[in-house]
C-alpha cells in the first residue's frame, strides 16, 4: 500500500485507530524510511511543545487577569480603555507594523497638536502650528522616544515630489506635507480615543495609514531616507 | 454562574497565551491578541453553550480575530512594503526591533497562517485533528494536509539552520 504523508502524520499524531493504524504500523515495520519520518515528526512535535511551554508556565500578566476579576464591569471597562492606549503606544500586530517599517515610538507627551489658526497670525490657514511644525521638522520616526502619546507614523513622498509625514496622538492624527510656506495639513483624523476602547482605534490609525498609502508615490521612507530629507529641510 | 464563566476563562488563560504567542509571533503581540479575545468572549458570553467546550470556543474566537487582523493588515500592506521588510522589524524603536528571535519563532513566522494555526493546535496545544478542524472551521482532511505542509516547511527551515 502507499502511505501518504498525511496518513503518516496522522499516525505520528496518534490519530489513527483500528485497521488504519495496523496497516500503517505494518508498512512502517517494513520500511525504515517511513519509521524515520515518523521519528522526525515526533521530534518536531517535542521541540515545538518545549519551545512554547514556558509561555503557559509563567504567571498570567495582571492586565489580562484583571479583565476576568469578579469585581466586574467598571473595572474591566477601564482595562479596555487602557488597552487602546497601550496599543497606541506599542503599535499593532506585526503584520500591520510591517507596513510602516519606520513607524516608531511617540513624541513628547505634552505636545498638543493644533492647526495654526488665521487669527494667530504668521502662517496661512491650514498649516501646522509652530509646535507641530517643530516636531515635523525634527523628529525622526526611528529615534523618537518610546513612551509618549504622540508619534510620527511614517514619512513619504507624494505625487509632485513634496515630502509628507503622518502622525498620530491619543485622539487625533493627520498627514502634513512640506511646501515653501511650511507644513500644510492635508488630512486630519479624529481617532476614537477615550471612549472607544476596543481595537477600533487601531482601525483609525489604519485609516491614516491608508490615506498615506493613497497619497504616496512609492513606499515609506526608511530611517536613512528620513535623515536625508530632514537634512534638506524636507524640501526638494 | 457568571462568576464560573470568568473563572473558567481565567483557568484557560495560560494555554490561550501560549496559542496567541505562537500565532502572533511574539509575547507582546500575543498578549494583545489575548486581550482582544477575552474582551470579545465577555461580550459574547451568551453565545457560549454551557456543556460545550469553552476552550474550543475561546480558541476559535482568538484565531478568528487573528485572521481578521492579518487580512486587514494585508489589504493595507500590499503596495507599501515587501515581505521581508517585516521580518524582525518591530515598530517599537531601536532596541526592541533588534531583539534576536529564536529560530523556532522565525520559522513559524514564515509559515502561512493556515499552516501555522494547524501546527500550533495539533503539535503544541495537543488537539485531535477533529477538534482542531472544528476550531478552524475546516474539514479534517484539509487540516491534515495543512499540518503536513506546515510541518515539512518547518522541518526544512529548522534542519537547514542547524
Amino acid at each position: 500500500m502507499t502511505v501518504t504523508p498525511e496518513l503518516l502524520a496522522a499516525y505520528a499524531d496518534g490519530q489513527l485507530e483500528g485497521a488504519d493504524k495496523a496497516r500503517i504500523e505494518a508498512a512502517i515495520a517494513a520500511d525504515p524510511a517511513l519509521a524515520s519520518q515518523v521519528a522526525r515528526h515526533q521530534r518536531l512535535r517535542k521541540a515545538l511543545a518545549a519551545h512554547y511551554a514556558p509561555v503557559a508556565e509563567e504567571p498570567v500578566p495582571d492586565r489580562l487577569a484583571a479583565l476576568l476579576k469578579p469585581s466586574g464591569g467598571a473595572e474591566s471597562n477601564a482595562e479596555v480603555i487602557s488597552f487602546a492606549g497601550a496599543r497606541a503606544k506599542r503599535g499593532l500586530l506585526p503584520a500591520i507594523r510591517r507596513w510602516a517599517p519606520v513607524a516608531g515610538p511617540a513624541l513628547a507627551a505634552s505636545l498638543v497638536l493644533a492647526i495654526w489658526q488665521p487669527w494667530q497670525g504668521g502662517l496661512p490657514e491650514g498649516y501646522a502650528d509652530p509646535d507641530l511644525a517643530g516636531v515635523l521638522d525634527t523628529r525622526l520616526a526611528a529615534t523618537q522616544a518610546a513612551d509618549a502619546d504622540l508619534r510620527i507614523l511614517l514619512s513619504f513622498q507624494r505625487q509632485g515630489g513634496d515630502l509628507c509625514r503622518a502622525w498620530r496622538g491619543a485622539e487625533a492624527g493627520g498627514i502634513a506635507c512640506r511646501d515653501g510656506a511650511g507644513w500644510r495639513i492635508e488630512r486630519q483624523f479624529a481617532l476614537e480615543g477615550a471612549t472607544g476602547g476596543d481595537y477600533r482605534q487601531a482601525g483609525s490609525e489604519a485609516d491614516i495609514m491608508a490615506a498615506a498609502q493613497d497619497m504616496a508615490v512609492s513606499g515609506a521612507l526608511d530611517a536613512e531616507g528620513e535623515e536625508r530629507a530632514k537634512a534638506k529641510g524636507w524640501q526638494n | 454562574m457568571a462568576k464560573a464563566f470568568e473563572q473558567a476563562v481565567l483557568d484557560l488563560l495560560p494555554r490561550l497565551r501560549r496559542f496567541a504567542c505562537g500565532l502572533a509571533g511574539s509575547a507582546a503581540d500575543g498578549d494583545d491578541l489575548c486581550q482582544m479575545t477575552i474582551e470579545r468572549a465577555l461580550v459574547r458570553r451568551d453565545q457560549w453553550q454551557p456543556g460545550t467546550r469553552l476552550d474550543s470556543w475561546m480558541y476559535r474566537i482568538m484565531r478568528n480575530i487573528f485572521i481578521d487582523e492579518m487580512r486587514a493588515a494585508r489589504r493595507r500592506s500590499e503596495t507599501f512594503v515587501d515581505e521581508e521588510a517585516g521580518l524582525g522589524v518591530g515598530s517599537v524603536g531601536g532596541q526592541e526591533a533588534r531583539v534576536e528571535l529564536a529560530l523556532v519563532d522565525r520559522a513559524m513566522r514564515q509559515l502561512p497562517t493556515d499552516q501555522r494555526e494547524a501546527v500550533l493546535l495539533v503539535m503544541v496545544e495537543g488537539y485531535s485533528y477533529k477538534e482542531a478542524a472544528e476550531i478552524i472551521g475546516c474539514p479534517v482532511g484539509t487540516l491534515n494536509s495543512r499540518l503536513v505542509r506546515g510541518r515539512d516547511a518547518l522541518l526544512g527551515l529548522l534542519e537547514d539552520a542547524s
